[in-house]
This record gives C-alpha cells, sequence and structure tokens, in this order.
C-alpha cells in the first residue's frame, strides 16, 4: 500500500468534491499542489485518520529498518515495541474516524492471530463496512480506481489469504475470485493467492483457466503454483518443467524456496515488489507454506535437481548469504 | 472390517486342510478337522500347506511384530522387534517371491521417502492385480461354494491391501487426487470395502474440499459388508473439516457432537490427537465405534488436523477441534491431561512415522 500517494489522491478528490467541477487537467494541478504539503488539504476527521495511519505505517517500518542487525530475542522485543505502537496508531487514527477501514485492518492484522479468530475479525470489519456502503465498481469497472474503495479490496485480499492460512482452500479462492471480480486489473493480487489455493486444491481445470487470464503476465506465485499442482498430480516431467519456469523467473528463487526467511506480516498488504526480483520468490514461498509443508517430500525433490540446488548454492553465494 | 493377518493365516490353511479331507466320509472329515485347531496352534509344520502359505505366516507375525508389538514396545527393544520384523519378511519373499504382502511392507520399511514408497505402490499395482487373479483364477471349482468363494476372496486380499496402502500414501504425499483415484478404483473392484479404503478416501474428499464426492461416498456405505453406517470417525472428521473449511461454524461444532456421540466416551481422543504409526499389514484391526478406532482416525486424519499456519504447531482445525471439545466436554481434557501431555505427541518422528527401520 502506497499511503503517502493514497492520502494525496483521497485529499485531492475530497477537494475537488468541494470545487465542483474541475478538469482532469485542473485535478492533476490539485494533486501536485496536495502532494507538496497534504497536511494543507487534510481537512475532515475521514482524512486526519488515514493520514495517522500513513504516518504510524511509516514510522514502524522506518523503525524497523535495523531490526536485523539484532540477535533473535532482541529482534522479537523490538518488534513487539513497533507492532504495539503501531496499534496505538491505529487506534488514534480511529478514534479521528472510526470508519477507516485500513486502520481497522492494519490493526487486526498487528495482532497476530491465529487463522481462525484473525479471520473472525476479519469478517467482523466486513460485515460493517458492507452494512455502511456496499461496494461499487466505479465508472472504470475497477474499484481500484476509486481510491476509497481501495481500503475494501485490500480487506478482502486480507480475508483471502487468511483462509489460505487457515487451511480454507475453496474460501480463499472464492474471495480472491471477488477480488478480481471487483478489480479485474487486480493490483491488489487476488490472482496469486487464486493461484495457490488452485494449487493445493490439485484443481488443474480451474488453474488453467486462471493462466489463460493472466497469459504473458507470469509470476512467481503462478509458476511455483503450477509446479506444485503438477507435483501433485503425479506428473512429475511436466512438474520439473514448471520447476525450470519457476527457477527461471525470479532472480533467488531456488534459494527461496530451499532457504525460506522470514517474512514481515503483510501491514496490511503484499508490499510492492519488482517484478522477477528476489523479493517476489520471497513472498511467494511465505505464501505457499502452508501449501508447501502439505506436500511432505516437495522442497527435497526440487533440492535433488543438481541445476536446482546450484541455482539455490550460486545466489547465496554471490549474495553473501548462509547456505 | 479390517484384516486381521492371525485371522487370515488360519483360514489359508483351514482352507487347504479342508480340501485335503475326504469328501466321502463327512463324519471322519469333521473328526479331522478338530484336529486342526491344535495342529494350527502346536505343530503347524505337520499340516498340509504351500510355500505361498508359509510366506503368509512369516507375515502375519511381522505384522504382529511390526504393527502390533513395535508401537507399544520400549525403545531399547526397538530394535530387535525391527531387525525380527524385517527377517521375517525376506523369509517370506525368498519363500514366496510373489508374496506381495510382504514386498509392500519391506518397501515400507527401506522407502527413504514418502514419495519413493508412493511411487513404488504405484508402479506395482497392475502386476499385483494381475498376479492376484491368476492366483485367483487358478483355484479349482471343487463344488464347494463357500470354500471356493473364500479362496479366491483370500488370493485378491493382497491386492486390495496393495491398494489401500497406496491410496494412504498418496494421501501422506499430498497427492489427494491420486488417493482418490486409487481408492476410487479398489472400491469399484469391492464395493463391500474390505479395505476399508473408504476411510481414507473421505480424507482425501476433504483435503480436496469436495463435499459432492464425499456426499456421494457416504451414499455407497449400503454396499459396505459387513453393514455399517456412514458414521464412523474418518466420515465424521471429514465432514466437520469441511464445515470448518467453509466456516460454518456452528455445522462444525455439530458435527463434533455427533462424532463424539458415536464414540461414547472417548472425547479426549479429540483432544490428545496422538499420532500413531500407520499400520504396515493394513491399517489395525479395531473394533468398530471403538476408543482405538477413534485414535487411529484421528491419527489417520493428522493431514486434515495439523494444517495451516497456527502458533501451537496442532494446526488450525486441529487446534479448534481440541479446544472446542474440551469446552464441551471438561471431564474429557481432565482426563487427556491426565494420559499425557498432548504437546508432547508431535515429535515429527520422520518419514514413517517414527517406527523406520
Amino acid at each position: 500500500m502506497n499511503g503517502r500517494e493514497e492520502l494525496v489522491l483521497r485529499c485531492a478528490h475530497r477537494r475537488r468534491e468541494k470545487i465542483g467541477s474541475l478538469s482532469d487537467e485542473g485535478f492533476a494541478e490539485l494533486c501536485l499542489a496536495v502532494r507538496e504539503n497534504p497536511a494543507a488539504f487534510v481537512d475532515s476527521p475521514e482524512q486526519a485518520s488515514f493520514a495517522t495511519l500513513v504516518s504510524a505505517l511509516e514510522t514502524f517500518h522506518r523503525a524497523g529498518a535495523d531490526d536485523d542487525l539484532l540477535d533473535d530475542d532482541e529482534f522479537r522485543a523490538a518488534r513487539g515495541r513497533r507492532l504495539r505502537a503501531l496499534s496505538a496508531g491505529c487506534a488514534q487514527a480511529l478514534s479521528q474516524d472510526d470508519g477507516c477501514l485500513d486502520a481497522r485492518l492494519v490493526q487486526t492484522l498487528a495482532a497476530e492471530l491465529d487463522p481462525d479468530d484473525r479471520l473472525d475479525a476479519l469478517l467482523e470489519i466486513e460485515a460493517k463496512a458492507d452494512a455502511t456502503a456496499g461496494l461499487s465498481l466505479g465508472a472504470t469497472g475497477d474499484a481500484w480506481d476509486d481510491v476509497f474503495m481501495r481500503p475494501r479490496l485490500r480487506l478482502w485480499d486480507a480475508i483471502a489469504r487468511t483462509c489460505l492460512d487457515g487451511g480454507r482452500y475453496r474460501m480463499a479462492l472464492e474471495v480472491s475470485r471477488g477480488v478480481m471480480a471487483a478489480s479485474p486489473a487486480d493490483r491488489v493480487g487476488g490472482r496469486l493467492t487464486a493461484a495457490l489455493a488452485l494449487a493445493r486444491l490439485e484443481d488443474e481445470e480451474g488453474f488453467n483457466e486462471l493462466d489463460a487470464r493472466l497469459a504473458g503476465r507470469e509470476n512467481s506465485w503462478l509458476n511455483l503454483g503450477r509446479t506444485i499442482l503438477l507435483y501433485k498430480l503425479g506428473r512429475m516431467s511436466a512438474a520439473r518443467r514448471a520447476l525450470r519456469g519457476y527457477d527461471g523467473l525470479c532472480e533467488g528463487a531456488a534459494y527461496a524456496l530451499l532457504r525460506p526467511t522470514l517474512v514481515e506480516v503483510y501491514l496490511p498488504d503484499r508490499p510492492e515488489s519488482p517484478a522477477g526480483g528476489f523479493e517476489e520468490a520471497t513472498f511467494t514461498v511465505h505464501e505457499a507454506e502452508p501449501v508447501i509443508v502439505d506436500v511432505p517430500d516437495f522442497v527435497a525433490w526440487a533440492d535433488g535437481f543438481p541445476w536446482f540446488h546450484a541455482a539455490g548454492k550460486n545466489y547465496a553465494e554471490t549474495n553473501g548469504y548462509d547456505w | 472390517m479390517a484384516y486381521d493377518p492371525r485371522r487370515e493365516d488360519y483360514q489359508r490353511l483351514a482352507l487347504r486342510y479342508a480340501q485335503s479331507l475326504s469328501k466321502s466320509d463327512p463324519v471322519a472329515a469333521a473328526r479331522a478337522f478338530t484336529d486342526f485347531g491344535r495342529r494350527f496352534a502346536r505343530d503347524r509344520d505337520t499340516l498340509p500347506q504351500s510355500d505361498a502359505d508359509r510366506a503368509f505366516h512369516l507375515v502375519s507375525i511381522a505384522a504382529e511384530v511390526i504393527d502390533y508389538q513395535l508401537p507399544f514396545s520400549s525403545e531399547d527393544k526397538a530394535g530387535a522387534l525391527i531387525s525380527r520384523g524385517r527377517d521375517l519378511l525376506d523369509e517370506a519373499i525368498s519363500l514366496d517371491p510373489q508374496c506381495h504382502d510382504a514386498i509392500r511392507m519391506r518397501a515400507a520399511r527401506t522407502s527413504a521417502t514418502f514419495d519413493a514408497q508412493f511411487d513404488f505402490l504405484s508402479e506395482g499395482a497392475e502386476e499385483v492385480l494381475a498376479s492376484c487373479q491368476a492366483a485367483r483364477d487358478s483355484i479349482p471349482d471343487d463344488g464347494d461354494d463357500e470354500r471356493v468363494t473364500l479362496g479366491r476372496d483370500i488370493a485378491m486380499r493382497p491386492y486390495r491391501r496393495w491398494m489401500a496402502a497406496l491410496a494412504e500414501e498418496a494421501l501422506i504425499c499430498g497427492r489427494n487426487r491420486r488417493c482418490a483415484e486409487a481408492g476410487e478404483r479398489l472400491l469399484e473392484r469391492d464395493p463391500s470395502d474390505q479395505a476399508d479404503v473408504r476411510f481414507t478416501l473421505a480424507l482425501a474428499y476433504a483435503k480436496l474440499e469436495d463435499q459432492a464426492s464425499l456426499d456421494a461416498l457416504a451414499r455407497r456405505y449400503g454396499s459396505i459388508a459387513p453393514p455399517r453406517a456412514a458414521d464412523d470417525a474418518w466420515m465424521g472428521i471429514a465432514r466437520l473439516a469441511l464445515a470448518h473449511k467453509s466456516h460454518d461454524m456452528a455445522l462444525a461444532r455439530q458435527l463434533l457432537e455427533r462424532l463424539i456421540g458415536a464414540y461414547d466416551g472417548c472425547a479426549s481422543a479429540l483432544i490428545s490427537q496422538i499420532e500413531l504409526p500407520d499400520g504396515v499389514f493394513a491399517r489395525l484391526a479395531v473394533p468398530p465405534y471403538s476408543e482405538d478406532e477413534l485414535i487411529l482416525a484421528i491419527s489417520e486424519a493428522t493431514v486434515l488436523l495439523q494444517e495451516g499456519d497456527e502458533k501451537s504447531g496442532r494446526g488450525v482445525l486441529g487446534s479448534w477441534v481440541a479446544q472446542t471439545t474440551a469446552k464441551l466436554y471438561p471431564e474429557a481434557l481432565a482426563e487427556a491431561q491426565e494420559v499425557s501431555n498432548p504437546y508432547d505427541q508431535h515429535g515429527g518422528n520422520g518419514p514413517q512415522g517414527g517406527d523406520a527401520a
């Protein structure tokens, strides 16, 4: 979530509503002005609340920048403090405007509940949000284009991923399909969760459909999902080829699978990562973790291919990581 | 009905003995048969038998050692039991190179990974089928229908156990469609479901979140022999897993209560959730609706219970089942805590569930 940018868009939109009609050029200029000094345009509890949340998130990430230098215990303690501060920031945002969906979402995710409790909490937020306002696709047919609808998409995405964490794969699939229907451009990434759920459900037809929809837009989730799917179905030579596809797409993909690293909880959504980079593979493996452990010999199978093993090792050596 | 190796050993020899008796003198035959029990118990080598019968006898002892003694033995005795089991199986195979039970059991103990055992079983399935069919077809029709039927049935059992083991291994490997395929194939050949493969199938359909196939499976309980309602623990866990997965928590709770109702007084097993090594000969033979049966089902349902990203390590469904049961039946919680600390039971013992040689 690019909070700063969304704050600018929100303020600009509300200002335009006040002004009345404004040309596209006029709106672009307004955006520039807001970007210069957002605080000057925060003129309602709604925007103030969102601004508070954005600051709290920035503080959280900034304060954690050097945490990897700490040892395990210190890291845990420091992270706990950061999460509590973030939660307090969310509470403050909600005191300004209790309809701030993102603040509620971040606060729930920061509590790091187990999947059952997290799902209950998120569904409760969704029920309240739905009672207040239905989701509309707007003029473009994509809810993402309305900046005020984005929190809702993020909430759905979080629900889908929580379902995936909780062993609810069909539900994860349904919710992520909902995300894709509401936002066909799918900036939130419903298709990524869908790919993993389809792989776990061994739903080849569904997976191929998704694949066809995304023709030409390969990504690590799709490639790892396809590998797992084919592996589960016992089509081992096809699975091997898919593994090559996974390995070739992202930098360090083999390392990410063979040496999974700790990934910070998404607050509130999947951090943006450059396509084909190591981060993409890391996020994929992190999200796929429940699906991967469900196929107990999968990682050893992948590791058994000398080229895959070597790819992981080379990446570690090149980047100075442990192997 | 699960497979009881000792009973099958007895049936094989009794059948062969009966065939050797004079048909023209029923009184003498009846007298001779009273003699059979004594000789079977004490002087078995004097009875007529083939190498296949001798091999199966060794299999039955190996099953006893590996499936029934080893899981309950002390650590210092385990090594001796393991090598005894291995020797018995080796000898069985040297007596009868077509002894599929022994071959399968030995592979279960030598395969390095779940996948290796799955591949082994999957690759051998057709050959085992052909071999068992040939053995079945070679049994002459001597006019005694009951005997011929039993003889032919016994000839097919190694295949059924093979397929049941394949389905189970597929489930463990996370290959749920392959599990369903193997199970359905077996069920088609044996609608009476001697091997109880429907239990494994129920778990696979829950893994695939395939309610329609689970419902269809329940309808096929009509052809099970001996008859049994579709309220066994496997079916019960599969149903409540599906309710939990679709977030119908009220239904999940209701199904959990129904399961506990079917296994009266056994609720503590749902809190302890002990993971046992799977039977290498076949699923352990335990009485229907006994606590042992519930324990077995829970152990096999580990693939459902331990799924998901959950802090305690018991899995999302596993935690929910344990917590909900404990809330509903506080006395079961006390009992579970008395028997053992449930959290100590999840050591993760490597590929063969901790009983590997």
